[in-house]
């Protein structure tokens, strides 16, 4: 019993970090209409970005404050340099680019920080864990991750609800060229929201650093499990991203506590049975 | 439609095979074996271009079929001893379609975005189940200790342990995939598919169950996936999970597009470049010899050393300036010196007594037929007749709800409540394609015609639209009847004869709304509802269109929806009033003309003008 309360609280704790990758996987396809294969990077970045800021600073919330703004102007670059021309493209170049920049970013990971696997230490404030029962605890630090990534979503329902950077994005969500209409420069708007979802993937990926080691290839299970996150909560949605990540991050805890051999199957087979349901996703318009 | 391949195509496919029936005699064993994997992954990607460039779905996973292929070697092989090629190469085939089946049935419920990441999830739970479970040999991959052969009996004919027989074996099975798939898409079947490509709402409102045809689709590229796959397996006698992971889905769809996507030769011309690109990126030798052409050689060799231990870095680099440079891929440049393709001829038609009975317009009836958008209520409780023969005008102001009402008539829309009813039919609820095999061919407000087809390619995919067997793939079957629907009905809404094999996108707005009607006779539709047939056309256009519309009335039901109320008034026999989603009034246009309710809610703003 108490390995599946703690399956549990990892499976939730786990679908909040997904949140932050996917959410911004679903800003920048459902403003800007491109499929960004490359978010898994932004994510990996992240987490290689945290080994190195952390040996500098020495503490992974000091490198999480340093890490997201460059993260951010990375994103940045990147939208000039490469996604800007993809925006009149259709999604078969997009993911060709983006697939393409996998391939850079992933040699350019092996240049700077090698094949090893390397591991980034908790803070020492967070060492140690809340007692669950006799033998069993619960590390403070993932619950500061699951109170860390609530926070992050909870802004960010504020920020899309209550303010003007807000009303624009959701209405460019449903229809670009009328926010252009109105005078809005979507170059800009693209610009940040790419910029941003390169930030959220980073931020999901900085915090993850110290939960498990760093290693080559770690954003590609994330963009994978992002994808299924946000066909099950329908493209676009941060509300269906959310629902989304966190059934799925308990469905897979779930599913290594039950069918331990096929747990992997156990989020798609999720997503096959929305998909039947709901084409559009959870809270997708229709598809 | 994809045409046939232009002389130059065909040159440069020729060239390429005599080089490689050549090879065997001066390649070593190392160019032969990379021409074998490039043979192999040339089927592959082939089978994706069915997908991608034909039936325009971008599949993210086609891997899986291919690693299932090749792992169904693994499966079939005895540990010591061959497998019979005549029993694996069925299975491998067999095991990829079946899969294929059940994943598709999901993911072509879907469509753009969700269906690429559907597909690539759906790649992914394929790799973990290889990849975290022991049923081939887990992480570390699987081996096949003897390679297979084929034989009857005990008479072996050819093994694939000789790398030249497996050579010729390959590149003679990559020449049938090619002419097999372009015999496919060339077939009534395949014109479909393009149809779907480039217009799936329209393909789905003239008859075409496109679930179907996409499923069909689906699988038979996932078949020959599997095919490839198992073929590959036999190069090395090894297969890894990697082989169904997202990367090599991937590459496979870099090489159909750096080849060009659509043309089916493209994509092999794709995977040569490609592994070319790869092999040349990793060879240090190779990189200086090409640097110390423009630079000194100490130079070269040390910035050949540097792309080389990073290739997959330069590798990303040459592909982003190939998907910006050539979106078109090889295809493209090569297309560009070909010229405009010839199409065939059309044949001449004999006019044929039987078919030319003409078969009895529809009667359609409305009863009480509701539809809300949440607490809007678009349509409301409508009730109305329309009688065989006849020219109905539906107007009203905007938002009265006329769109949704024939949107709801033709299938589009689920009715909330109340019946609709074709010949003592009921169609209410039915799907699209249902609706309009019953006999009922609607058009859009907007044009909607398969653009990169000609005129008369669009009429054809009306016209085997009408007969039921939904898979065809004999084109002689029921051709000529289909080919006399295409000429009467190209006669019948008007296109001269020597705008029919123009493409439709190079045709006027009033010719492609003309073309548009053709689409409907030729499906044999009996009942045409028309979404705003006039609109942005000139007062000669309206007139002869006008005109058409009577003619039609002949044979045909004719519902229409406009806002050219001189041209209703004139063309129609009864005239349906809606406001606000409710019936106001039917009759005649002079009932309507005289009836008080309408000038008083609606006519007021022009009624003045049309006076009787």
């Amino acid at each position: 019993m108490d390995l599946v309360l703690i399956q549990l609280l990892n499976g939730v704790q786990y679908g909040l970090l997904i949140f932050l990758a996917a959410s911004g996987l679903t800003l920048v396809f459902g403003i800007m209409g491109v499929i960004n294969l490359s978010h898994g990077s932004f994510y990996m970045l992240g987490a290689y970005g945290a080994l190195t800021l952390t040996q500098f600073t020495g503490d992974i919330f000091l490198s999480l404050a340093l890490g997201v703004p460059l993260a951010f102007v990375f994103g940045f670059i990147i939208e000039w340099l490469f996604i800007r021309h993809l925006y009149d493209r259709d999604h078969l170049q997009q993911v060709l680019l983006t697939f393409a920049l996998i391939l850079i970013f992933n040699e350019a990971q092996k240049i700077l920080w090698g094949s090893y696997p390397h591991s980034v230490p908790v803070p020492g404030y967070l060492q140690g864990g809340i007692k669950i029962s006799q033998f069993l605890s619960y590390p403070y630090y993932r619950v500061a991750v699951a109170a860390f990534c609530v926070a992050l979503a909870l802004a960010m329902m504020f920020v899309i609800q209550k303010t003007r950077i807000g009303r624009i994005i959701r209405a460019g969500e449903s229809n670009r060229e009328m926010v252009e209409a109105l005078g809005i420069d979507s170059r800009l708007l693209f610009r940040f929201v790419f910029a941003s979802g390169a930030a959220l993937a980073a931020t999901a990926g900085i915090v993850a650093a110290p939960l498990e080691s760093v290693y080559p290839g770690i954003g590609e299970p994330v963009l994978i499990i992002s994808f299924v996150v946000v066909v099950i909560g329908g493209i676009g949605s941060i509300k269906g991203a959310f629902v989304g990540a966190i059934l799925i991050g308990v469905a897979d805890a779930l599913g290594k506590v039950y069918f331990p051999a096929f747990s992997s199957s156990v989020v798609y087979a999720l997503m096959a049975a929305v998909l039947i349901a709901r084409p559009g996703g959870l809270f997708g318009r229709a598809a | 439609m994809l045409a046939r391949p232009r002389p130059l195509v065909i040159v440069i496919l020729l060239a390429l095979l005599a080089y490689a029936v050549a090879l065997p005699f001066f390649g070593g064993p190392f160019a032969l074996k990379f021409a074998t994997r490039i043979m192999i992954t040339g089927i592959f990607v082939i089978s994706l271009d069915l997908l991608i460039g034909i039936t325009g779905m971008v599949s993210f996973g086609h891997a899986l079929y291919f690693g299932l292929g090749a792992y169904s070697l693994y499966f079939i092989s005895p540990v010591s001893s061959a497998a019979n090629a005549f029993f694996a190469i069925p299975f491998a085939i067999l095991l990829a379609g079946a899969v294929a089946v059940v994943v598709g049935s999901v993911a072509v419920l879907t469509k753009g975005f969700y269906f690429i990441m559907v597909t690539l999830a759906f790649g992914q739970m394929g790799f973990s189940l290889f990849f975290d479970t022991k049923i081939a040999g887990g992480t570390d991959g699987a081996y096949i200790n003897v390679r297979p052969v084929f034989s009857i009996g005990s008479q072996q004919l050819l093994s694939f342990s000789n790398r030249t027989v497996f050579f010729y074996f390959c590149l003679a099975a990559l020449v049938l995939s090619y002419l097999f798939l372009l015999w496919l898409v060339r077939t009534p079947f395949g014109r479909v598919l393009q149809g779907i490509h480039h217009n799936e709402a329209r393909m789905s409102a003239l008859g075409f169950n496109t679930y179907a045809y996409k499923l069909a689709s689906y699988v038979i590229a996932g078949a020959m996936a599997g095919f490839a796959g198992v073929l590959f397996a036999a190069i090395d006698g090894y297969v890894a999970p990697e082989l169904l992971g997202w990367r090599e889905s991937g590459l496979a769809i870099m090489m159909v597009v750096l080849g060009g996507a659509g043309t089916l030769y493209g994509p092999v011309l794709g995977a040569i470049l490609y592994s070319i690109v790869e092999e040349t990126l990793k060879s240090a030798s190779e990189l200086t010899a090409i640097f110390s052409l423009v630079m000194n050689t100490a130079t070269a060799k040390w910035l050949g050393g540097i792309v080389a231990n990073s290739w997959s870095m330069a590798l990303g680099f040459f592909l982003i300036a190939a998907v910006l440079a050539a979106p078109k891929g090889i295809a493209g440049f090569i297309e560009r010196f070909a010229g405009e393709a010839k199409r065939s001829k059309p044949r001449e038609i004999k006019p044929s007594a039987e078919r030319r009975e003409r078969e009895k317009a529809m009667l359609l009836e409305v009863e009480n037929l509701s539809r809300a958008f949440g607490g809007l209520v678009a349509v409301n409780g409508v009730s109305v007749k329309f009688p065989p023969n006849k020219v109905h005008g539906i107007i009203g102001p905007n938002g009265a709800g006329k769109t949704t009402f024939i949107n709801v008539l033709s299938g589009a829309l689920k009715p909330s409540a109340g019946n609709i009813r074709l010949e003592n039919d009921e169609i209410g609820g039915k799907k699209p394609y249902h609706v309009a095999r019953r006999g009922l061919g609607r058009s859009y407000q907007r044009t909607n015609v398969i653009l990169p087809f000609t005129a008369r390619e669009n009429c054809a995919l009306a016209a085997q639209a009408q007969f039921p067997s939904p898979f065809r793939f004999n084109n002689k079957w029921r051709r000529e009847a289909e080919d006399e629907a295409v000429e009467n009905a190209l006669k019948a809404a008007g296109i001269a004869p020597e705008r029919a094999d123009i493409r439709a996108s190079n045709l006027s707005h009033g010719e492609q709304r003309q073309l548009e009607i053709a689409m409907l006779i030729a499906s044999g539709a009996k009942l045409l509802l028309l979404d705003e047939p006039l609109a942005g056309m000139g007062p000669e256009e309206t007139g002869r269109v006008t005109a058409l519309l009577r003619e039609l009335s002949a044979d045909h039901t004719i519902v229409l929806i406009e806002h050219d109320m001189d041209a209703i008034f004139a063309a129609a026999d009864t005239l349906t009033v809606l406001v606000e989603g409710k019936l106001l009034a039917h009759g005649t246009p002079e009932e309507i003309r005289n009836n008080k309710a309408v000038r008083e809610a609606y006519l007021g703003e022009w009624g003045q003008e049309a006076k009787p």
